[in-house]
């Protein structure tokens, strides 16, 4: 008979030796966290997990994007109508660019195209990736949410929150070629193996849409208020933050059936993945960030501003790097 | 990080998960919690509001009372007023509309190629320094409630809607929300002019907020309470407002206007800091403004105002067996 180690006891040990004071001292990075309610950005230093600087930004940063060569890490102050440009690596900030309404933006996989989702004024905005100069607005009715492209960047998909549609724009001929219902106010939106895959928050799962038609295909069960959806590094799991049953739940990304569910409270948001295999989770209503380890369950919270969203994880930065002029 | 908003904030937290969020998502409206936090958070800080005036003005008012009433009901209304202005739907309305328009007017002016104004563009200084921006956004807009106050004095339509909050001869802590609806829309719509203008960030400093609101309740007191001869010229005192609110100065020729800081009645020589804890009320406003229910004042007012937009004189109001529009002295 083959032996097999008790993998639950070695994630557990695995977890608790991460846990450990010694253990954080040798971990690296830094954590960007966008407080929308404060104005404010948190970086949070992985090693100690505390917070250790707060930078202020002029209104309201929401959500974030990284240029295709990671040089530039583009942060979307919604109230403040600008782009703050800032090194992914210190934080500093290089430069301000006014845009209207950046609620979510994303570069699409090309690298040709940014869109930002001006989700107060109704609008979807393509700009060209490398001048960030304006291609093409679409009024959309309503609330332009998130977004995410087909692989090969020839489509970028909203989801319109307030109207329960979706939308897909051809980035070729810069029009809309579908708007369909997708169920009650979808949020995130993942490309996954081939369909797309919405969070809708009126409801207790996820839509499985046709890309080419907008058609709902399935749908699946994971909580009340499925918000947010996020792929593993290692493109094996698909992570849905349910923010009305206060869950965090991992779907086997090929079958999209149920692996484990977690007990995430204070409005689970936005996700970012540690080299550890951790889950760092914005939790809107209390000012806080859940690390969740997946393999014990076991939960850590760390305070930082009010109602943080996007969250930002640059496992090589360091404290030291910090720029003194935040 | 330490944070004095954090208790108040997680309270707005607590409420919206456990409370909010659940009725939401039965009645399928989540497409509202977004709205909804924003009003949690106004209650809360609303709700602190009116317990913190509440535990503070109430042992000043039983100390040293400036008027002893043998029937106090007439302060009823007033406790209504207040907690509709500081905690229930009038936050809600003011945060919604207030934070759609100036989405959507600042993301207009981006669109143009202009930066949307803020005290902070002007004086990039300011970022990072919350207080000193806070406190400057004070001022500004101190002084434009001053002129919108003032104002609301000036115009017999502008008054017959104001009267209400003069009417109120048992004046209290409670009495600084006691407002027309139509008088209250017309502050919001000035507030956001001016707001729009240097570029206020709703709900960024919610304890200042809250502080200041607390001056204005504790200036209409029913307590003898001077800061000062120093102190009263630095901050809006009970005795300063009161004097705006005497039988001798409802109307237009009121003194005092200021809600925070008396520097622009100082200014502006509408200053009067020689009269001690006048009687107030407003003797030609109909009784039902003074001792009547929420909704009679209401209607009150509005016929108040048709009749002061119709362009009745006093003598006319009179001849139709009518009180006044309005007192002119």
């Amino acid at each position: 008979m083959r032996f097999r180690f008790p993998r639950h006891l070695l994630a557990a040990v695995l977890g608790l030796v991460c846990l450990t004071p010694a253990a954080r001292a040798l971990a690296h990075g830094l954590v960007l966290v966008m407080n929308s309610g404060e104005a404010s950005l948190s970086v949070v230093d992985m090693g100690s997990h505390r917070e250790i600087r707060r930078i202020p930004v002029l209104r309201e940063p929401h959500h974030w994007a990284l240029t295709r060569d990671g040089r530039d890490l583009l942060v979307g102050d919604t109230g403040g109508n600008e782009l703050l440009d800032l090194d992914p690596t210190s934080f500093a900030l290089r430069r301000r660019v006014p845009v209207a309404d950046p609620y979510q933006l994303g570069f699409s996989p090309d690298g040709r195209f940014l869109t930002v989702n001006g989700n107060g004024r109704n609008q979807v905005d393509i700009y060209d990736a490398a001048t960030l100069k304006l291609i093409k607005r679409f009024p959309l009715s309503r609330t332009p949410s998130h977004l995410d492209y087909a692989p090969d960047g020839s489509r970028v998909f909203v989801t319109l929150q307030d109207t329960a549609r979706m939308v897909a724009i051809d980035l070729r001929t810069m029009a809309v070629v579908w708007d369909e219902p997708v169920g009650k106010v979808p949020a995130g939106v993942i490309w996954l193996n081939g369909r797309l895959v919405v969070a809708l928050m009126g409801e207790d799962g996820l839509a499985v849409v046709n890309p080419a038609t907008g058609h709902v295909e399935r749908r699946i069960r994971t909580g009340a208020g499925a918000h947010q959806v996020f792929l593993s590094p290692d493109r094996k799991i698909l992570w849905v933050n349910n923010r009305v049953a206060g869950t965090t739940v991992a779907l086997d990304a090929a079958t999209l059936s149920e692996i484990r569910g977690y007990r995430v409270t204070g409005g689970p948001d936005d996700i970012a993945f540690a080299p550890d295999g951790k889950l760092w989770i914005t939790q809107r209503f209390t000012r806080s960030l859940a690390v969740l380890d997946p393999a014990t369950g076991q939960i850590e919270e760390i305070a930082v501003g009010r109602q943080p969203h996007g969250i930002f994880i640059n496992p090589n930065a360091d404290p030291a790097t910090l720029s003194a002029s935040n | 990080m330490f944070s004095l908003t954090l208790p108040f904030d997680l309270a707005a937290g607590w409420l919206q998960e456990h409370a909010i969020l659940p009725v939401l998502y039965a009645l399928g409206l989540m497409n509202w919690e977004e709205v909804a936090f924003g009003w949690a958070l106004f209650a809360v800080y609303g709700a602190t509001q009116v317990v913190l005036t509440y535990a503070i003005c109430l042992p000043l008012e039983r100390w040293r009372p400036v008027e002893r009433w043998p029937d106090s009901r007439a302060v009823t209304v007033d406790i209504l007023y207040t907690l509709i202005s500081r905690v229930g739907l009038l936050p809600l309305v003011t945060f919604v509309l207030f934070y759609r328009i100036q989405v959507f007017l600042n993301g207009w002016i981006t669109d143009q190629g202009w930066v949307p104004p803020t005290l902070e563009g002007v004086f990039p200084f300011l970022l990072g320094r919350p207080v000193l921006t806070f406190l400057l956004y004070v001022v500004i807009l101190d002084l434009s409630e001053y002129w919108r106050h003032r104002l609301s004095h000036l115009f017999d339509w502008w008054y017959s809607l104001h009267a209400l909050h003069h009417a109120q001869r048992q004046m209290t802590f409670w009495s600084d929300d006691r407002n027309h609806l139509l008088d209250d829309l017309i502050g919001f719509v000035w507030f956001m002019v001016v707001a729009l203008l240097i570029g206020i960030p709703p709900m960024q400093f919610p304890l200042l907020v809250l502080l200041l609101r607390f001056v204005e309740s504790l200036s209409h007191a029913n307590v003898r309470l001077r800061f000062g001869w120093l102190g009263e010229r630095l901050l809006v005192s009970p005795r300063f407002h009161r004097a705006h609110h005497g039988l001798m100065a409802a109307g237009v020729a009121s003194v005092n206007y200021g809600g925070v800081l008396p520097w622009w009645d100082m200014l502006f020589r509408t200053a009067d800091f020689g009269h001690d804890y006048v009687p107030t009320g407003d003797p030609t406003a109909e009784e039902v403004l003074a001792t009547g229910g929420y909704a009679a004042q209401q209607r009150a007012g509005v016929k108040r105002f048709l009749r002061a937009l119709a362009g009745f004189s006093a003598g006319e109001a009179k001849l139709m067996g009518m009180p006044p529009p309005r007192h002119r002295r």
